[in-house]
């Protein structure tokens, strides 16, 4: 072969190594492919129908029934502002691309969906393109809903035209050009929103169907739990295997047993879904506590055990950086710490701050909820999560009224924070983290 | 109904389990000598033993608490400790306004039942989340010191 001919191979040879990576980079990876079997249509499921409402609410009026629906698929948690009407929007979402806000869903003429037909509406949530025909950006995990049944659809806007009218106008979106060129979400859309209805696996069971349709066409879990690829599409090879939003870890929630959920019993996940709390793994921090809060809380107990079912089939993925949780209670003695744990500062944050609710054993004499023992985030090498609820605390309802730990983001300076956090971890965790004063600045960004 | 066993007496009282210890010792069992801080558990003030442990009763759900022994400021003077922490107090007249006093005076003999020979950083765990407006701290540590020292 000549020369001339050698290059060109090799240049062919490039393009087809390169468009390969892309492809592998960025090719859909649908939600339920882990699951094999034959996806059948819903309407020739054997079994019974995994969507709608559980059996319990089936004879419920219509807004009752919108309202478990809405409360499934956690519309509240992005389109409320912090202190604002409840789906009134105005919520900011940072992105590596800019942040943009959420819009209105009450029923008001002017400024939310008030004018908005059925059609209208499914088209919203199915494809992603608003009423008056511009593209919706997928952190509308339209993608997902997409799944979602006509009927259910329309049961939520429903439950939305119930609620009051609020006018509220939510900020423009700030986004880096290209992407505030809305029109692009179409090139988006036509790869990544499988745009159609959910559709059961034959050969599993009917309880595992409604659990696969809460997660994947209501609650969105894998919106957090899953990383995502170049495209800011969820890659699903990497399911529920864990990823980084909105400056908190979303952990994994595969079948691993040290990184993940797999040594958990049912029972502990169930309770952890429906009170963000189960024995011996700690409490919900976060965005996972307000998932908790504001939506898995107020499924039914078939339903939650249903999604229990269904996280069980995901495969394991382990995650290398997360260690098996420390499963026993550090000491009593506030001096006895494991060996090369010196951190005088983050000791004096402690014992002011922390210690009278934490306990020193981590063991808060106080309440369940506050126990660190066991807790993901305090084996969490990189800190990220004890970071963060420092900074801005937490706020959790209980059947027996809200329970409150301070926000000390503007108590303690970044240097402070660190400290405390790399304290805690190496006190209650099996790992010590070492974040720096650099990386808590971050964190805060990152909300 | 719930049962408390509070400075040795059983003391029954109807409140919802999830009403803060503090609340029932100060309004509905009138024993003031446990004060309001914070409500957040960050100051102390409101620091009783349960079961021999300083507790921040202001987030403590009464209904939690079972058959474990509270002791308030009203009788901590009648346990070993107790005695011998509030006698280093007057002797060193540690206190100023006397706010938050009650709480240093279980948070110290709590550490003295922990360990009866604190050093400086034993007091300053089993102490800094007791918060002083007028700054008694130095007269508080050495006060602590002497109780240790009269075991």
């Amino acid at each position: 072969m000549t020369p001339a001919r050698w290059t060109a191979l090799t240049v062919v040879a490039v393009i087809v190594v390169a468009v390969g990576i892309a492809a592998w980079l960025l090719l859909p990876s649908p939600a339920m492919s882990f699951a094999g079997g034959k996806p059948v249509p819903l309407a020739s499921y054997a079994g019974a129908s995994p969507t709608g409402v559980p059996a319990e609410l089936r004879a419920a009026d219509p807004i009752t029934r919108g309202r478990y629906l809405a409360k499934a698929a956690d519309c509240e948690a992005c389109h409320t502002v912090e202190g604002g009407a409840p789906y009134a929007g105005g919520r900011p979402f940072k992105t590596p691309f800019g942040t943009m806000y959420s819009p209105n869903i009450t029923p008001d003429r002017a400024t939310g969906l008030g004018t908005w037909s059925d059609a209208d509406f499914l088209r919203a949530v199915h494809k992603g393109i608003a009423k008056d025909g511009e593209r919706l950006y997928p952190s509308f995990p339209y993608e997902a809903y997409t799944l979602m049944s006509d009927d259910d659809v329309l049961a939520i806007k429903a439950y939305l035209f119930s609620l009051p009218p609020t006018h509220a106008v939510a900020p423009p979106d700030a986004l880096a050009f290209p992407f505030n060129h809305r029109p692009l979400m179409a090139v988006w859309s036509l790869i990544y929103n499988p745009d159609h209805r959910f559709q059961p696996r034959a050969d599993r069971s009917p309880e595992w169907n409604r659990g696969a349709y809460l997660a994947e066409a209501l609650a969105h879990c894998g919106d957090c739990h899953t990383a995502r690829n170049l495209a800011q599409a969820l890659d699903n090879r990497r399911k529920f295997g864990g990823a980084v939003t909105a400056g908190w870890r979303a952990y994994n929630i595969t079948a691993d047993r040290s990184s993940g959920v797999g040594s958990w019993t049912d029972d502990e996940i169930a309770e952890y879904l429906h009170a963000g709390h189960a024995a011996g793994h700690g409490s919900a921090g976060g965005p996972m506590a307000e998932a908790v809060d504001l939506s898995l809380s107020n499924l039914t107990p078939g339903d939650t055990r249903a999604l229990v079912a269904y996280l069980r089939s995901v495969p394991a993925i382990h995650t290398p950086d997360l260690p098996a949780p420390k499963a026993e209670a550090a000491s009593e003695m506030p001096k006895q710490m494991a060996a090369g744990a010196a951190n005088p500062r983050g000791r004096q944050v402690f014992e002011g701050a922390c210690a009278s609710c934490h306990g020193w054993s981590g063991v808060s004499p106080l309440t369940d909820l506050a126990t660190l023992t066991g807790n993901r985030a305090v084996n969490d090498p990189t800190a990220i999560n004890v970071a963060q609820i420092v900074i801005s605390g937490a706020r959790r309802e209980t059947p027996n009224g809200a329970v409150v730990m301070p926000a000390f983001g503007r108590t303690y300076s970044d240097d402070e924070i660190a400290a405390v956090a790399n304290y805690v971890t190496a006190r209650f965790g099996s790992t010590p983290s070492s974040i720096t004063a650099k990386q808590v600045a971050k964190f805060r960004q990152a909300q | 109904m719930t049962e408390l066993h509070i400075n040795g007496e059983l003391r029954t009282v109807d409140v919802p389990p999830d009403m803060p210890l503090l609340w029932v010792l100060r309004d509905v069992l009138r024993m003031t000598g446990t004060k309001f801080g914070c409500g957040i558990a960050q100051c102390g003030a409101c620091t009783v033993h349960v079961d021999g442990k300083a507790i921040r009763s202001c987030l403590l759900p009464v209904g939690s608490i079972g058959d474990k022994a509270i002791t308030t400021i009203e009788s901590v003077g009648v346990t070993p400790a107790g005695t011998r922490v509030q006698k280093a107090w007057l002797e060193l007249e540690v206190i100023q306004c006397g706010y938050c006093q009650p709480g240093q005076i279980m948070s110290a003999a709590a550490l003295l039942n922990a360990i009866p020979h604190p050093d400086d950083a034993d007091i300053d765990a089993a102490m800094a989340g007791n918060i002083c407006r007028c700054g008694t701290y130095v007269r508080i540590r050495d006060a602590i010191k002497r109780a240790a020292a009269e075991a």
